[in-house]
């Protein structure tokens, strides 16, 4: 990458910078008139004697021609705003440009790195470089063309009027800049340097925040933070250090170009002074001289402040881009390369004397060779430190050697672009990187490779506007925002059919029952169809004709029943008979809703809430006053977090005058806390009989209150219509589970299981669990579970090589050996690779190569190819056949 | 089915004898009322159980299989306990508790006591205060056992 910010500059936006710098002269003679025309006003306007004027054609008496120039002055103060907006919209437009672009570039090659550069380069630090580092050089990138000419431009003319009244008095004036020119620099080398360190020192500091939040377990089990806050410290003093120095030598500039400035007039005075009274120039002429020197002052000390400003983002430019520049960078076709390889119609890979070496011990190769049937089944096996790995990820083409040839019919893997490795090869290792989306996104992610088709939510001319925009700056020629599966990849046709691949592989792994489960509590996505939301609707009769069946015995769920309040559910629930459509939206936060507050006004329930929050208030803070504030577990139980118990203890006392008295705001609090109570479950004696027949009955005038005020918030229950805001087991159910009843929940889910079994809903269920949101890394779902998603997504593209590492040991136990049957019976006719560290399953394979301290030490092949071995494995490998 | 009537059921219970009313309160608050319908069992012979049952109205029949068939060994009626050492620590339930009528019971969990003696230590206290005075008394009867046993013998 280009080292000189200047030049890439230059480079980038050379067309834009001249642009700037044609406004900025533009600028200028209409500054010239809006300070001219006061000056005209005054003199001839105002003070003028000889009127009417002919102006123009025209007949102006005084006060015509004042209001004239008045009016000009008004146009000129006007003009002068908008070219400087413009100007200014336009540097910043300039500006951002040419950082997005940088940061592309930036973000592009971080992609293009081989894969050991990662063991060294910290992640901390390369986000510090590109999201903040690069900013502070947005601001220059604008002025770097217009401002050295224009006050380059500025300071020549005044020069060139010095010289023109006296060329000694013009030497005067000159005569420190060279000292300046010569000493500046030297102090700004320094500058440079420090700045450079605090560049460094400041990504250290952000690569400690990182890694102690990685690490943030083991800092507290190993109490640790202490050295953590001292290894901190440190590097702040460090950082106190650089920048006071960096003060220090700052402001010396700046003293020293002031006293030369200062320095200059002595000259002026002495020199010029004698000049005059020697009679060799006028008095005059000094003094324009002296006018014309202190504008010099204001060009000559911007082009200083330009030249610092240019060595700063000078190093913070280099300290960022010479990151980004190790030698072996993979060639930028390979990320954009359509895949040009059939690798299904090739028949093997050869290694040739490939040997690697480089991330420290145990992680050499030296000097493999031997060749791979494509379509058999092969073992790589050798401990963790033999070199298996890494022998690994060289044939799935993610590790270069670092000599030696890895070749696929002739051609090298390592050219291959990613179009070919990353599609036609899979890799899976037991540490799979899981993104913090839905376990569907994760699945899928394996097929991401192109944009399939335009989106269809995003109008035809905003996406043209995008992808104009990213060409102009040499972004992705990707559009984000498109359908990016590439279902034929997957064997499939349409996204349904990828789904039902998708949880046929969820059941092959044997997560099904898991997925089940999320998807029962989870809302039916919107791409299932209409269809399920009936078989749905009709698995609710089912369960209910079931449980009534059952008769008094199989009372472990209360239905919804538009007549009857249902003392298994909450005052809201059984207020509305429904729920917001928005999750988001708790049941405590319904009472801040306008709407609701009508509804429940117009049905003559507020003052019965408010009694009844107001007796809960008052219960749970006698229960939960002599409990201690940390106490998270008992906090689960109250109504109100235990953080609010003041708060609602200082409402109590201000409710003693009355409820009628308090503040709208209290009263919100309090109708939201009745409106959680779930009269089974808490038995207070607050939700009395009369409560709870006033609150049915009153259900009618609250749902068309809450229709009229708010169509699209609540979705109310109706026996014959799917509610899309509740999740699927609560839809099936229709009802809520008593709490009163032992086993309800074990009850429940037998019944809605046999009925999702004889309505085939299985699959719609599982689908909406596979839109379960995994959280970061993955973190809401067991490290097992992790590594069957990383498989199940490498599967899910049907990789015409699977490359398998780390998944399965070798022990042979009985788990073992049915996962590794069943992938074999997945993978099929195409080429399987797994690397294990025992001895057990080898039999299961055709071709078993056997690795140690980097060399193979056996290779046996069951097809009656002969074995490729190796030099010293010759005899091993005889020993070890026979 | 108020308050009060849960917390006097909760102070009937032998353990819980010396515990001050509020926490009762606390403790009858984050405990469940469960019913029963007749033929409905609360707990079977040789389960592992977590769970006592304080009964509130209704009536139970105790059950025990000794290998030969069940045997009804004892009925049980208001304000009865069942499985009172389970809240304390894992044991194989030592008898089946059938339902006979319409039962209404406070189910309190080991989970929700141990919470909230972790909360209050001194609830602790008192419990193993009369855990100590029953153990006490066990030793004073095993010990008139043993010396009647050792007069019966000589």
């Amino acid at each position: 990458m280009e080292r000189n910010f200047f030049r890439y500059i230059w480079r980038y936006s050379r067309k834009q910078q001249l642009i700037i710098l044609a406004i900025t002269l533009v600028s200028f003679p209409i500054l010239y008139a809006s300070l001219e025309l006061p000056k005209i006003i005054i003199n001839e306007a105002i003070g003028g004697k000889e009127f009417p004027k002919n102006y123009l054609g025209f007949e102006l008496d005084q006060i015509e021609f004042l209001l004239f120039l008045s009016l000009t002055f008004l146009f000129f103060v006007g003009l002068n705003g908008v070219v400087k907006y413009v100007m200014n919209v336009y540097k910043g437009l300039t500006g951002e440009r040419t950082l997005r672009r940088l940061r592309y570039q930036l973000f592009e090659r971080v992609l293009r790195f081989r894969l050991p550069y990662f063991s060294r380069a910290s992640s901390g630090e390369i986000i510090a470089m590109i999201a903040s580092e690069v900013q502070p050089l947005g601001g220059f990138i604008a002025d770097a063309i217009a401002v050295p000419v224009f006050q380059g431009g500025t300071l020549l003319v005044y020069i060139f009027f010095i010289f023109m009244q006296d060329p000694l008095l013009g030497a005067a004036a000159i005569s420190l800049y060279p000292i300046q020119g010569w000493l500046i620099p030297r102090l700004q080398k320094r500058v440079n340097q420090l700045a450079r360190e605090r560049v460094r020192n400041l990504r250290e500091l952000s690569e400690d925040v990182g890694t102690s939040i990685a690490g943030i377990r083991d800092i507290h089990a190993n109490n640790t933070a202490a050295y953590h806050l001292a290894e901190f410290t440190s590097r702040l003093q460090k950082n106190f250090e650089i920048r006071y120095a960096i003060f220090k030598r700052k402001f010396m500039i700046k003293f020293i170009n002031n006293l030369m400035n200062q320095i200059t007039p002595f000259f002026f005075y002495s020199i010029g002074g004698y000049l005059v009274i020697k009679g060799q120039i006028s008095f005059g002429a000094l003094v324009a001289v002296l006018a014309a020197y202190k504008d010099l002052a204001a060009p000559w000390k911007e082009l200083l402040t330009y030249y610092q400003n240019l060595a700063d983002t000078q190093v913070k430019y280099v300290a960022v881009v010479e990151q980004f520049d190790p030698p072996d960078l993979y060639p930028v076709e390979r990320l954009h390369a359509e895949p040009e390889l059939d690798l299904s119609a090739c028949s093997c890979i050869a290694l040739s004397h490939v040997s690697y070496s480089g991330e420290g011990a145990g992680q050499e190769l030296s000097d493999v060779s031997c060749t791979i049937q494509l379509g058999s089944k092969v073992a790589v096996i050798g401990a963790e430190s033999s070199g298996r790995t890494q022998l690994l990820l060289m044939l799935a083409g993610l590790l270069s050697p670092t000599s030696g040839r890895i070749d696929i019919d002739g051609r090298s893997l390592d050219t291959l672009p990613q179009s070919v490795v990353g599609r036609r090869i899979g890799f899976v290792s037991g540490h799979p990187y899981i993104l913090n989306d839905t376990i569907r996104f994760n699945l899928v992610y394996g097929l991401l490779h192109r944009p399939i088709a335009p989106a269809e939510e995003i109008e035809e001319e905003e996406l043209h506007r995008r992808m104009v925009e990213a060409s102009r700056t040499d972004n992705a020629p990707y559009e984000f925002f498109s359908a990016w599966e590439d279902l034929a990849e997957a064997g499939v046709d349409t996204v349904q059919e990828l789904d039902r691949r998708a949880i046929d592989l969820i059941e092959a792994a044997g997560m099904n029952d898991e997925i089940y489960r999320l998807g029962l509590q989870a809302r039916l996505p919107e791409a299932v169809g209409q269809q399920a939301r009936e078989t749905i609707l009709s698995a609710r009769a089912m369960i209910a004709e079931t449980v009534g069946e059952g008769g008094a015995q199989a009372d472990f769920v209360e239905f919804w029943n538009p007549d009857a309040f249902n003392r298994s559910a909450s005052l809201a629930e059984n207020i509305v008979f429904g729920v917001p459509r928005d999750p988001e939206i708790s049941q405590r936060q319904l009472a801040a809703m306008p709407a609701f507050g009508k509804a429940i006004a117009a049905a003559d329930l507020e003052e019965t809430l408010l009694a009844a929050g107001h007796r809960l208030a008052e219960t749970m803070v006698e229960l939960f006053s002599a409990v201690s504030d940390g106490s998270d577990v008992l906090a689960a139980y109250s109504f109100i977090p235990m953080e609010e118990l003041p708060e609602v203890t200082a409402l109590l006392r201000r409710a003693k005058d009355g409820l009628a008295k308090l503040k709208q705001k209290d009263r919100q609090l309090l109708i939201g806390l009745a409106l959680q109570l779930v009269p089974n479950k808490h038995r207070l004696g607050i939700v009395t009989p009369e409560i709870e027949e006033k609150v049915a009955a009153a259900r009618p005038l609250v749902g068309e209150t809450l229709r009229a005020e708010d169509p699209e918030g609540f979705d109310f229950f109706s026996r014959e219509a799917y509610s899309e805001a509740l999740s699927i087991e609560d839809n099936l159910l229709f009802g809520r589970l008593r709490a009163d009843r032992a086993r309800s929940r074990e009850r429940a889910e037998a019944a809605i299981a046999d009925c999702v079994d004889r309505l085939d809903l299985r699959p719609v269920i599982m689908r909406a669990g596979l839109d379960f949101r995994v959280g970061i890394n993955g973190s809401r779902l067991s490290p097992g579970q992790r590594v069957k998603i990383g498989l199940l997504r490498v599967l899910l593209r049907r990789p015409d090589v699977l490359v398998v590492d780390d998944l399965i040991k070798g022990s042979g136990d009985p788990g073992e050996r049915a996962m590794l049957a069943k992938l074999q019976e997945m993978t099929g006719d195409r080429t399987l690779i797994v690397g294990m560290a025992g001895h057990q399953l080898a039999e299961a394979f055709d071709h078993v190569i056997e690795l140690q301290g980097g060399e193979v030490i056996s290779a046996e092949s069951r097809e009656g190819t002969p074995p490729q071995s190796t030099r010293k494995g010759d005899e091993a490998g005889v020993a070890a056949a026979e | 089915m108020s308050m009060e009537e849960e917390v006097r059921a909760l102070s009937a219970v032998p353990i819980l004898a010396n515990i001050d009313v509020a926490k009762l309160k606390l403790l009858a608050f984050i405990s469940q009322r469960v019913t029963f319908h007749p033929g409905e069992i609360l707990c079977r012979q040789g389960d592992e159980g977590d769970t006592a049952f304080i009964i509130l109205r209704g009536a139970c029949d105790v059950l025990v299989d000794s290998g030969k068939g069940e045997k009804k060994v004892a009925e049980l009626g208001k304000n009865d306990i069942v499985g009172e050492i389970a809240v304390l620590f894992e044991v194989p339930r030592t008898a089946t508790v059938v339902a006979t009528a319409a039962t209404e019971t406070l189910s309190l969990s080991r989970d929700q006591l141990f919470t909230l003696m972790r909360e209050f230590p001194e609830m602790s206290f008192d419990i193993m205060r009369i855990l100590a005075q029953r153990l006490e008394r066990t030793t004073q009867d095993l010990a008139a056992l043993r010396s009647q046993i050792a007069n019966h013998a000589a």
